[in-house]
């Protein structure tokens, strides 16, 4: 064994680390360290017995250290998270912690990571997960934005308009659809940067090259950069309104059909296998349900179903059949649909009339509804159907829909949206205006 | 409100001691400012990466980001001053080679600019949506070098300069220019594309402008190609060593304009060296070098195409209608052949086996084949020839070859039915007479025509071959039959000929001599004897016959000839004399049919067996002709030939083409009939085309007789005029 050639040797805050050039050499050239074994700065190890010398918390740079070793994070007591995000920042490693934090999302692994409170009790309106692993959440006529490390940025203020959704298009930008006040010729849809909380487009709609004030509902953007949104106008302009992402200009207006309901949607779904979008109108928002399944291509509605005209016998049944929440699936070719007490149903998309097929899986429910309840949301992520009832989620998987897991904790009352994204799963509740962050582990040392 | 009150008295108590020092900004700048200096002079070695770094963060830690970042500008700025000053003071090829230099500087020290401002370039810059550091560093170069007013100017000549050496023969440092171009192209494509770019392609236009202009006056077409071709390849090749491969399009465009486009019609038609002297001359190379810089020019492949066509069809029109060559009908579809051979080998080698060019060729040989209205008949006489003697000891490939060679000149015929009538007429001569070298050949040929033209086509002509492999088989079963009772007579060999199958003509038989007529008779008993209900007439003009003669000194011969001869000579059996008239009244052959076998018999040099009074070359009514005693011959089988023409003669032709309407008229009326039966209503010029489409396959019908085929359709009542329209027909079912 010869002399190991490419030791080097810390000072960092004055204690002594050895490393080696290979494990800084994981930081990547875009980093402290990358820049500082560069050619150009000639500090090449000559003499092994040279120290560098940083001026940073040594507590950190051990466990950066490691992190640059083994791609894990471990923290210590004596380490606060801010303080590491704080340090990772300083040598550019940022994106090493974020990736080292957790692993790849799984809704059979998931554990609560945080609970994060916020500003006011109540009346939280929707929570959506950001690309990046941040959220944000909207809150009578305020988003709150958070980014991954759920650092707090500047809210985004309405000014009282009352926002009724919003999506992210990448980390920094977000799109916030809101209801117009009487008489102000406001309200509609804006595009916000996340990290000044500041204006930066309007989007605009317009009728017969007129520009007209409108209210934005339900957001869904499509893979080919469009925005798509439920929007009611002043004079019976409802429907839905097609933006184009990049120019930020009107591309489209599907115009609700008469005796059919697009404008109040509660929920736009982009559907990418057949380039349709799935339109949801639900109670109590109307006093009947409305599923529909847009082509904008052919502009027609290529699929609808409603429950107008099912016979109601007495009232119980009928919330036992009345639709909460619709989502389509993956493979496009169905629709689930939930009813008030957490039971599934199917609807199929191939047949041209279509009629819920329901799993009757929990009457249990029936009789011990809290006084607030909250209705159940569906989502799908990766073959994995979640669905939110009152105060916990639930996770089925398989072929038929089978409950794995479900994920639950008694503080905050009721959830009132969830959403999935960035590796993380957040949770909404209702009475405490207070959202959970759940996420999966890294994988087991021992994995193979 | 009692908390916050205490709240704010610890802040103020904290706040005064850490207050930082005030000029605790403008010290860690210089820092920092000492450093980028220092890295500019290449004295980087003492400076402290931790130290700068950890200045930096401060900086933007404690919100003086944007003094930070406006410090970097404003040096920056000045360091590139000073670059701009010592590129603007070097001298003559020097000034390229230092900013090659200052430019290599300048992006080392960029780099470690930006390692020590990392910080600032991952937090500050992106929440002040300010300009990167390596970006706004590349954009102060832009401005402050390349846009600089004594530079910009300068490096756009001095570049467009050696180019333009380089293009006059000189060598220059092809290194230096990409490191240069590279350089605008890195600070931004539109910098390249404004400060080099477009100026070498507008200096580039002037330069091939003038260029072409000299060359094509004093240059002739294929030098003229030579030169265009070598430029060409030039700047493809400068681009691959030093320009922008987007430039590649562009300039390459410039050169085809200047070069190809401007002179394309004059170097096509220049005399003595322009396209169609290079066709007659077989040029392939500048040939294929006029296809391959013409079709990179837009109209340039239609234009040589064109008059590619035009000399093709003048120089066939020539072939076709010179008199000379109307002579020889073989010598007249070899030289089509040959035509078409080397047209196919300058397409094929030079044209890039072009699909256009191959079809212009065909239309071209269409047109040109079809103003002769007797290539048919040619070109069925080229088989002929081929197939009784031509393809004597040719491999079976070259056979096929030849055939496929004369199949290809029948597809550009419009009057097939033309050639298919001169066909059978020639395949029946070949088939009676056993001159015909190869069966296959034959049968080979049939099927291509019936691949060609369909089953319909060909059913006669296979007729034929029918017959007379049934006669053979009829032949052995009548000496079978007749056993010993023939063996002192004469030999007979009949062909049984379908009635229709064969272009027949009838002709009533000559006088058979009767040692003949007796065989005859018993085959016709034979014949009829076997097959019940047919009938048999002789056909005495189309056999032929072998004589063994013994002549005055005793020396034998055997005459080789046609039946009407045999006739003639034995009648001399038993005398030495006859007349004319006695010959005439004994025999019954038609006048001239007779006068011509006479004249083969007497009059023909080497085979005169007969001798006739007066002497002379043509067979008056009034000469006696005798039995030549003196005939001699070295060889003891003496062929008589009858003086036939092989070409049609001028009435012979016209009935053979009053024939050939005669058939066109049930072919037409079917047609009508078909098109009629499917349409139900129809108006005159629709039935004109559909009938032309119908029929295009076998012969262009003149709309004039197939408006006489309706008319006498009408007469028929297959067809009426619809009563208020009379363009319009009906179909009466």
């Amino acid at each position: 064994m010869g002399v190991q050639r490419d030791i080097v040797r810390f000072n960092v805050g004055g204690r002594i680390f050895e490393t080696t050039a290979t494990t800084l050499a994981n930081a990547g050239r875009n980093s402290y360290f990358g820049a500082m074994f560069d050619e150009n700065w000639d500090l090449i190890v000559e003499d092994q017995s040279k120290e560098h010398f940083i001026d940073r918390n040594p507590d950190c740079f051990s466990i950066l250290l490691d992190l640059l070793r083994t791609g894990e994070i471990y923290l210590t007591s004596n380490v606060p998270e801010k303080l590491l995000y704080r340090e990772a920042l300083f040598y550019g490693l940022l994106d090493h912690v974020r990736t080292a934090k957790w692993g790849s999302f799984d809704g059979n692994r998931l554990r609560l990571s945080r609970s994060v409170n916020g500003r006011a009790p109540g009346d939280g309106t929707a929570i959506r997960a950001g690309p990046d692993g941040g959220c944000c959440v909207a809150h009578g006529s305020m988003v709150h934005v958070y980014d991954w490390m759920l650092e707090e940025h500047s809210p985004i203020n309405l000014d009282y308009q009352r926002v009724n959704d919003a999506g992210w298009i990448n980390p920094d930008r977000l799109v916030v659809s809101a209801c117009e006040r009487l008489g102000r010729g406001d309200g509609g849809m804006g595009l916000f940067s996340t990290s000044a909380g500041e204006l930066r487009y309007k989007f605009h709609v317009s009728h017969e090259n007129q520009v007209k004030s409108y209210t934005a509902g339900a957001l869904s953007f499509s893979s080919d950069y469009k925005i798509y949104s439920s929007c009611k106008g002043r004079s019976n302009e409802y429907g839905i309104g097609v933006w184009d992402q990049n120019t930020g200009q009107q591309v489209d207006f599907f115009y609700e059909p008469p005796g059919w309901s697009l404008g109040d949607a509660d929920k736009l779904q982009w559907l990418n296998g057949t380039s349709c979008l799935l339109v949801s109108t639900l109670f109590p928002r109307k006093d009947n349900c409305y599923i529909s399944l847009l082509d904008f291509r052919a502009k027609k509605m290529v699929w609808a179903w409603s429950d107008i005209g099912t016979p109601i016998i007495d009232e119980r049944i009928s919330d036992e059949r009345r639709v909460r929440d619709a989502i389509a699936m993956e493979d496009t070719s169905s629709i689930c649909v939930v009813n008030e007490f957490e039971d599934l149903g199917f609807m199929d998309l191939r047949s041209r009339v279509g009629s819920v097929r329901w799993s009757s899986r929990s009457r249990l429910m029936k009789g011990k509804m809290p006084d607030e309840p909250c209705y159940p949301k569906l989502a799908l992520h990766e073959g994995q159907l979640f669905s939110s009832m009152n105060d916990s989620i639930s996770v089925f998987c398989g072929a038929d829909w089978v409950l794995t897991s479900r994920l639950r904790r008694s503080y905050g009352g009721s959830i009132c949206d969830f959403s999935i994204g960035g590796d993380r799963l957040f949770a909404l509740h209702s009475e405490e205006n207070v959202f959970d962050i759940w996420e999966a582990p890294p994988p087991p040392i021992m994995s193979s | 409100m009692s908390a916050q009150k205490k709240r704010n008295f610890q802040i103020e108590a904290f706040k005064h001691r850490v207050v930082v020092d005030p000029k605790y900004a403008e010290k860690t700048w210089k820092i920092l400012e000492h450093a980028i200096h220092e890295i500019y002079n290449h004295n980087a070695s003492g400076l402290s990466f931790e130290e700068l770094y950890r200045n930096a963060y401060n900086m933007v830690l404690h919100k003086y980001g944007e003094k930070l970042y406006s410090g970097l500008v404003a040096t920056l700025t000045s360091h590139l001053k000073e670059i701009a000053k010592s590129v603007e003071a070097a001298q003559g090829p020097s000034f390229l080679e230092e900013l090659e230099r200052k430019w290599t500087d300048h992006n080392k020290a960029l780099q470690m600019i930006r390692d020590i401002l990392m910080y600032m370039d991952r937090t500050f810059i992106p929440s002040t949506h300010k300009t990167p550091v390596n970006e706004l560093g590349l954009n102060l170069w832009r401005d402050n070098i390349i846009h600089s007013s004594k530079i910009q100017t300068r490096l756009q000549s001095t570049l467009l300069e050696l180019v333009q050496r380089e293009r006059s023969g000189e060598v220059i440092n092809r290194g230096l220019m990409r490191n240069i171009t590279k350089m605008l192209a890195d600070v931004g494509y539109v910098v390249y594309q404004e400060d080099f770019e477009k100026p070498f392609i507008e200096v580039s236009a002037d330069f091939y402008r003038g260029e072409s202009q000299q060359y094509i006056d004093c240059c002739d077409c294929g030098e003229y190609l030579k030169k265009a071709e070598k430029r060409l390849n030039e700047e493809i090749e400068r681009v691959s060593h030093y320009l922008d491969l987007k430039t590649e399009a562009k300039i390459t465009n410039v050169v085809e304009k200047e070069m190809i486009e401007s002179h394309m019609q004059r170097l096509v038609h220049m005399e003595n060296s322009g396209l169609v002297k290079m066709l007659v001359d077989d040029k392939f190379d500048d040939l294929g070098r006029m296809y391959s810089l013409f079709r990179r020019v837009q109209t340039g492949l239609t234009l040589v195409r064109d008059v590619m066509t035009s000399h093709i069809r003048e120089a066939g029109k020539q072939l076709v209608t010179d008199p000379e060559r109307l002579k020889d009908p073989v010598d007249f579809v070899q030289r089509l052949l040959d035509e078409k051979d080397k047209h196919d080998k300058i397409i094929s080698v030079a044209f890039n086996n072009d699909k256009t060019f191959q079809n212009a060729l065909n239309s071209s040989f269409e047109y040109f084949i079809n103003l002769n209205p007797r290539s048919p008949e040619f070109i069925s006489l080229f088989v002929d020839d081929k197939l009784r003697k031509g393809l004597k000891g040719v491999s079976e490939e070259d056979v096929e070859t030849v055939l496929d060679k004369v199949m290809m000149l029948f597809r550009y015929l419009q009057e097939k039915d033309v050639f298919e009538k001169y066909y059978k007429q020639h395949l029946a001569k070949r088939l009676l007479s056993g001159k015909t070298v190869s069966d296959d050949a034959e049968r080979s040929l049939i099927v291509k025509l019936k691949t060609e033209c369909g089953y319909q086509f060909t059913s006669k002509l296979e007729g034929m071959f029918t017959d007379m492999k049934t006669s053979q088989d009829t032949m052995q079963g009548f000496y079978a039959a007749m056993g010993g009772e023939l063996a002192d007579g004469p030999t007979l060999v009949v062909q049984v000929l379908t009635t229709g199958s064969w272009p027949t003509q009838s002709s009533t038989p000559c006088n058979l001599p009767p040692e003949i007529l007796g065989v005859c008779e018993k085959f016709k008993n034979y014949y009829l004897g076997t097959h019940s209900g047919r009938r048999l007439s002789w056909q005495t003009n189309m056999g032929n016959a072998d004589l063994k003669v013994t002549f005055g000194k005793g020396q034998k011969h055997e005459l080789n000839v046609s039946t009407y001869q045999m006739c003639i000579l034995m009648l001399f059996n038993n005398a030495d004399q006859q007349s004319y008239k006695e010959i005439e009244q004994a025999t019954e052959i038609p006048t001239p049919d007779l006068k011509r076998c006479l004249q083969s018999l007497a009059c023909a040099k080497g085979r005169n067996v007969l001798r006739k009074e007066p002497m002379s070359k043509d067979i008056g009514e009034d000469d006696i002709f005798f039995f030549n005693d003196k005939f001699t011959s070295k060889f003891y089988k003496v062929k008589i030939g009858t003086v036939v023409a092989q070409k049609e003669s001028e009435p012979e032709k016209l009935e053979t083409r009053q024939r050939v309407e005669e058939d066109r008229k049930p072919q037409i009326e079917a047609a009508i009939v078909r098109i009629m039966k499917a349409r139900r209503v129809l108006d005159h010029n629709n039935i004109v085309t559909e009938v032309t489409k119908q029929l295009q396959s076998r012969f262009l019908p003149n709309p004039i007789i197939i408006k006489k085929r309706i008319e006498s359709l009408i007469e028929r009542e297959f067809l009426e005029r619809d009563k208020e329209d009379r363009k319009l027909y009906r179909y009466l079912a």
